[in-house]
């Protein structure tokens, strides 16, 4: 009996100190590289502001349409429940107004708040991590720099056991580690700054890479794509087949600062959001560094690889006004809906005739024989957004069945991408509720 | 200031370059034949040409058009597929309310243009984004094929009396 005791107490120490050791704190203040947005010389204002739209703050802490910039209230459908972000505003009642330094940076970094309860990963803090103090003081320099808004917290609705806080403690043991950014003494200073922007400020892993089954981040399989929320994070990999290996650097530029790029593809649904809210204040070099640094991300296939055909032989067959060698579709009800409510715009020959934007042709989603995105936006609609605020796509969630959508999605991917879509009207039905 | 082409005449215009040309034509210009339906590319009212091609002006910036030859409803009578359209319609008496109908025949002038002899597939790809509420379909195709081929395809207005009627 005694000895059952002695190792019944000697396991609870050891998963004690696994806890605890896996919990640990990187204690370093963290060095930033060099970002030409926010050098060091400028005011800590200038710099804060700077950094915290590279971090896209306001896109999970902004409820849109409301100008409450920073109030939280933003609400996140998960598996398990709702979460909604919180008043990161100063007010001291209802925001973060009463945080020390020393509580923002631990929140930012180590994903707790200022009263020891652990936050959840929905909060990245999981790549913010990577930041140095100074970059997130200068954060909170700004934010306290803003209009404090009197906006209570909404409560989560989660289902046990994912509504205790604590239980995170073991989540973050099993897949979070407390790290700050190192530069790469054997890389150029633009790539290590390209990397800060991509992991740390822009966290552009919590969409792009894959998710175990704990929903921690697959670091072994970073950038390689994942679909959340209903919408597909595609591949960004140097992987010239799956990823954006084959793309001109101009291309890259242009998609993170505009949401479009020639014979590429148009940002919608959340990276339109990341387009509108962040990449697009980037100052040119820092964009030219994440470009650099996404560039040597190791290619990777990642899960359900799109490979895009490029000159897809029915478009190419088709001309501006009419489809070509698309007889056997004649009565395909998807060709039907795609002459009357699109050809206008996107053009049988794919090259779009209002604006480059409506460009399907070489687009990673008429390449998807999931037809994730495309059917997103065709439920939901896309644009208009700052940058083109006259480009738009209509919704038509409201006014074609979902058999309608699923046919005219595996419609688009056969025209456009020269596939077989295999888009159920179920499935259609799934990403309706979505977004 | 903006300077676009239309009809053969150029119009400077000092307008946001994300205005829609529909907003441009009618509110600026004052040329008012091209009609608003639905603002977004889905109803086919508000159709033009831009260098021949049918657009949706309703959802085209006016700072993308640069220097193309706009044509409208007004001045499309002057294309030779135009005027053979314009005159189908009239034959035909395509017409019940109108609204739909400068779209329509901008639609179906630029269908004669690049496919002067169109089937009934040409015409489908083509007008099917040009909706008529009054469910004109009928005659709008039989007035295209008698536009192409010059034979009657279907019952023709009465354009005169008959004889010995009372004038």
């Amino acid at each position: 009996m005694t000895r059952f005791l002695i190792i019944v107490v000697l396991v609870a120490l050891l998963g004690m100190g696994a806890y605890f050791y896996l919990n640990r704190t990187d204690t370093a203040e963290g060095t930033a590289p060099p970002i030409a947005g926010a050098p060091s010389s400028a005011d800590v204002l200038a710099r804060g502001e700077y950094l915290t739209k590279a971090a896209d703050c306001i896109a999970c802490h902004t409820v849109p349409g409301t100008g409450s910039a920073f109030a939280g209230g933003v609400a996140f459908k998960l598996p398990f429940g709702t979460i909604y972000s919180p008043n990161i505003t100063a007010d001291e009642a209802s925001g973060i107004g009463n945080w020390s330094d020393n509580d923002f940076v631990r929140a930012v970094r180590e994903g707790i708040r200022n009263d020891g309860q652990h936050l959840y990963p929905a909060f990245p803090y999981t790549s913010y991590t990577q930041l140095s103090r100074s970059d997130v003081l200068a954060i909170k320099a700004y934010l306290f720099s803003l209009p404090k808004i009197s906006q209570a917290n909404k409560a989560n609705d989660l289902s046990f056991p994912y509504n205790q806080r604590w239980a995170m403690g073991f989540w973050n043991a099993a897949f979070f580690k407390s790290q700050r950014f190192t530069p790469d003494p054997s890389q150029s200073q633009q790539w290590n700054s390209g990397k800060y922007l991509t992991i740390a400020l822009g966290h552009c892993a919590e969409c792009h890479t894959p998710r175990n089954f704990g929903f921690g981040l697959e670091h072994g399989n970073e950038l390689a794509g994942e679909e959340l929320q209903g919408w597909r994070a595609y591949n960004i990999t140097s992987d010239p087949q799956h990823g954006i290996g084959a793309w001109s650097d101009s291309d890259i530029a242009s998609y993170l600062t505009t949401g479009h790029a020639d014979g590429r593809g148009s940002a919608a649904g959340p990276m339109a959001e990341a387009v509108e809210n962040s990449l697009r204040f980037l100052n040119p070099a820092d964009a030219a560094a994440l470009a650099t640094y996404l560039r040597t991300v190791p290619a990777r296939e990642g899960k359900d690889p799109i490979t895009i055909d490029a000159t897809a032989a029915p478009t190419l067959a088709s001309n501006n006004a009419a489809p070509g060698g698309d007889n056997a579709n004649a009565d395909n009800p998807g060709l039907k809906l795609f002459e009357g409510a699109c050809a206008s715009c996107h053009q049988w020959n794919g090259k779009g005739q209002q604006t480059s934007y409506a460009s399907l042709l070489g687009t990673r989603g008429v390449n998807d024989v999931h037809g994730t995105n495309v059917t997103q936006i065709l439920l939901h609609g896309a644009g208009p957004h700052a940058l083109a605020p006259n480009i738009f796509m209509p919704e038509f969630g409201n006014a074609y069945s979902d058999t309608d959508i699923a046919s005219l999605t595996n419609y688009v991917i056969g025209h456009f991408g020269n596939k077989q879509g295999n888009v159920t009207p179920d499935e259609v039905a799934q990403r309706r509720k979505q977004l | 200031m903006l300077s676009l082409s239309v009809n053969g005449q150029a119009y400077p215009v000092d307008v946001p370059d994300d205005m829609p040309l529909l907003w441009v034509l009618r509110d600026v210009i004052g040329l008012t034949g091209t009609k608003f339906g639905c603002g977004i590319a889905q109803c086919g009212a508000c159709t033009v040409h831009l260098d021949g091609q049918a657009v949706r002006s309703c959802v085209l910036p006016v700072g993308s058009i640069g220097n193309r030859a706009i044509t409208t409803i007004e001045a499309v009578g002057n294309t030779p597929s135009g005027q053979k359209i314009q005159q189908a319609w009239l034959d035909v008496d395509v017409v019940q309310c109108g609204y739909c109908q400068s779209g329509q025949i901008m639609s179906a002038a630029a269908l004669l243009q690049r496919t002067p002899n169109p089937n009934d597939a040409d015409i489908d790809a083509a007008m099917s984004g040009n909706i008529c509420r009054c469910g004109t379909y009928v005659r709008i195709r039989a007035a295209i094929k008698q536009a192409a081929t010059g034979k009657q395809e279907i019952l023709q207005t009465l354009v005169s009396a008959p004889e010995g009627a009372k004038s």
